[in-house]
């Protein structure tokens, strides 16, 4: 204290006030920055969002740990349940029409079956934008999110398989900026 | 009286007061800065459209889900906008609107009946999903 009022005395108040309004307006400079840079991004759900798509195309294709009736026939995927996949599993991929969205594809579903003790492949089923898939495994946030996800599951006379699930989200406007 | 506003040497501590309530306004200006971004309604508008459809994403058919969202309604009250039309969905894009203007829309796949509407008295919103009947 008795150093501020020697300083004021010398005149020195005039500089301690700006000093300290610089300070202060440095840290103020600060959270703005601060405030703007984060809540001017916008949150980006793609990842919870790709997720929640491998989620309900693993409950769609699982019933209690066995493939669910009528995915697999004879021990390969059923072509009519390829043929209306996202009507089977209920996967609207319908998107908001901001940013171009409707006219190219948002999202991307691959699901690969295969047999687990041979290895071999037994059905591929694709839906939505493929394009996207050529963005996974690269970095960049502009880039679509993509999960990779592998499950197993056994048939009535438990025969084993796994299923891969590759979920791609583009959404970059809403998502990054 | 004691004279409060001397030091020992008879000064006026009036530069002190002055300068001590002018750093209390700068701070207060900060924090309502602060406030007014973090619960601005453009924000809030983003928060809540991809949080009720990441929900209706993870629903299974048939569930009715309570949504607290106080400071939306709170906002959409401010703004005058009717808290019934503040949240919809049509089809697969749930909209929130917490100002004049468009609102901020996001898409859902999980191809489910879905349904929200404002519950007064709990001053909740609540959603509904149902199945869709092919």
């Amino acid at each position: 204290m008795n150093t501020k009022y020697k300083i004021k005395n010398k005149n020195g108040v005039e500089i301690l006030s700006v000093y300290w309004f610089a300070i202060l307006f440095i840290v103020a400079a600060g959270i703005v920055y601060m405030v703007y840079s984060f809540y001017g991004q916008p949150y980006d759900v793609r990842e919870t969002e790709a997720d929640a798509l491998t989620t309900l195309v693993a409950r769609c294709l699982t019933d209690a740990g066995y493939v669910t009736d009528g995915i697999l026939l004879e021990g390969v995927l059923n072509e009519d349940f390829k043929g209306n996949f996202l009507s089977n599993c209920n996967l609207n991929f319908d998107v908001e029409d901001a940013y171009g969205w409707q006219d190219s594809g948002q999202f991307y579903l691959e699901v690969n079956f295969f047999n687990f003790d041979s290895g071999t492949s037994i059905g591929e089923i694709s839906e939505g934008n493929s394009g996207l898939k050529s963005d996974c495994g690269q970095k960049g946030k502009n880039l679509p999110v993509c999960v990779d996800r592998d499950f197993y599951v056994i048939d009535k006379d438990n025969n084993q398989y796994k299923i891969n699930v590759i979920s791609v989200v583009r959404k970059t406007e809403k998502n990054v900026q | 009286m004691k004279p409060i506003l001397k030091n020992k040497r008879g000064n006026i501590l009036t530069e002190n007061i002055i300068f001590i309530i002018l750093n209390l306004v700068f701070l207060s200006i900060l924090i309502l800065f602060i406030f007014s971004k973090t619960g601005s309604p453009a924000v809030l508008e983003e928060k809540y459209a991809k949080q009720i459809a990441l929900i209706i994403d993870s629903a299974e058919p048939v569930m009715a889900i309570s949504l607290g969202m106080n400071d939306a309604v709170s906002s959409a009250r401010g703004e005058g906008i009717n808290l019934d039309d503040a949240v919809s969905i049509d089809t697969n894009i749930v909209t929130v609107r917490l100002r004049d203007g468009v609102g901020y829309s996001y898409s859902f796949f999980n191809d489910v009946d879905a349904t929200i509407k404002f519950n007064p008295k709990t001053e909740a919103y609540e959603l509904f999903v149902g199945k869709i009947i092919k």
